[in-house]
């Protein structure tokens, strides 16, 4: 009884949703050039936790499950946020896009606990070699 | 959308007093995907008031060697010194030039740093950072000069064959990317006095 009545009250603590809605000056699509192609495949597996964008599931509004997603948002967006990332010295932005290459090389990211809830995020070979590919381009144009 | 999440909070308030029970699995599966705490370093190193990066350069290089010795556990150490180092560094006394570079660098070496700090165990996530850290450290150098003679080097393999640089304290080779793998590995590009 005593859960449940805790369960009930947490309901109650929905933390800020992460939705700007809005595309920034400092989106990395007005600083650097993003193929329709890689755009796609970035809003689809990287954004919610990327971007000031998420695209909640329903059960992100379940706490406390609301609350380790929102957390996870925090965390990656500490580390890249595609929203502003023109607001990064070129140096950094040569280095996040370098990190973007190897992290999907390596199958770091996307997170294994992010496909397994999201399907649709889950990158083909093709996937990865465009961004890959895409990353690694823009960085060298950047470096010039 | 707002309309949707309050009918669907009203719907967990009615609802989900009877499924509380059930639902203590599901939590417990997400919760083992929470990331890592990274745990920052708390020995800051003094910092003096002249302009000089002896401090940075000392925790790169101990940064290095370590790399050069394949020792995962003493590189995240000297990451976590030197981000501290970078974080407590004094601007003041800092020339138009420096200034300008250091503001530049700053974030960017601080954060490699901290993941190479952060990455104990992970040798080749930390070799990764360490590639664009060894240009960061080179630009300062550049323009604070090191306190010391070093010497740029050239790994002409790493990166899929693209190469990567390091700064070292000795003319002989000691590669950190391939570590005691191929520890001679590499050719000297230029001499910083």
């Amino acid at each position: 009884m005593a859960v449940a009545f805790i369960f009930i009250a947490i309901q109650f603590v929905q933390p800020a949703r992460n939705t700007n809605g809005q595309v920034l000056a400092t989106d990395i699509t007005k600083v650097v050039s993003v193929p329709d192609t890689a755009q796609a495949i970035l809003k689809n597996a990287c954004y919610d936790c990327h971007s000031n964008n998420t695209n909640y599931p329903f059960y992100a509004y379940i706490q406390p499950i609301g609350w380790l997603l929102n957390s996870h948002i925090q965390a990656g967006k500490k580390q890249l946020n595609f929203s502003e990332f023109g607001a990064l010295t070129k140096r950094r932005q040569e280095s996040k896009l370098k990190s973007i290459a190897s992290q999907i090389k390596n199958e770091v990211m996307p997170l294994p606990s992010y496909t397994m809830l999201h399907k649709n995020a889950v990158l083909s070979k093709a996937d990865k070699d465009l961004i890959i590919n895409w990353a690694n381009a823009t960085k060298d144009d950047l470096s010039k | 959308m707002k309309k949707v999440i309050v009918i669907f909070n009203f719907s967990i308030l009615t609802m989900l007093s009877l499924t509380a029970c059930n639902n203590g699995g599901n939590t417990k599966a997400v919760e083992t995907d929470k990331p890592k705490t990274v745990i920052k370093a708390v020995n800051v190193p003094v910092q003096t008031s002249t302009a000089s990066i002896s401090e940075i350069v000392k925790y790169y290089l101990a940064l290095k060697n370590a790399l050069t010795a394949d020792k995962t556990n003493e590189a995240a150490a000297a990451g976590k010194a030197l981000e501290a180092t970078i974080k407590s560094f004094n601007k003041t006394a800092l020339t138009d030039a420096q200034k300008k570079v250091f503001a530049d660098v700053e974030d960017d070496a601080r954060e490699h740093a901290e993941h190479i700090g952060s990455n104990g165990g992970n040798i080749e996530h930390q070799r990764e950072h360490f590639d664009t850290l060894s240009k960061d450290i080179y630009s300062l150098v550049k323009v604070f000069g090191a306190g010391q003679t070093l010497y740029q080097d050239f790994c002409p393999m790493y990166n899929d064959s693209k190469g990567a640089t390091w700064l070292s304290e000795t003319k002989d080779i000691n590669n950190p990317y391939f570590g005691k793998k191929m520890s001679t590995c590499g050719s000297m590009k230029e001499e910083l006095k």
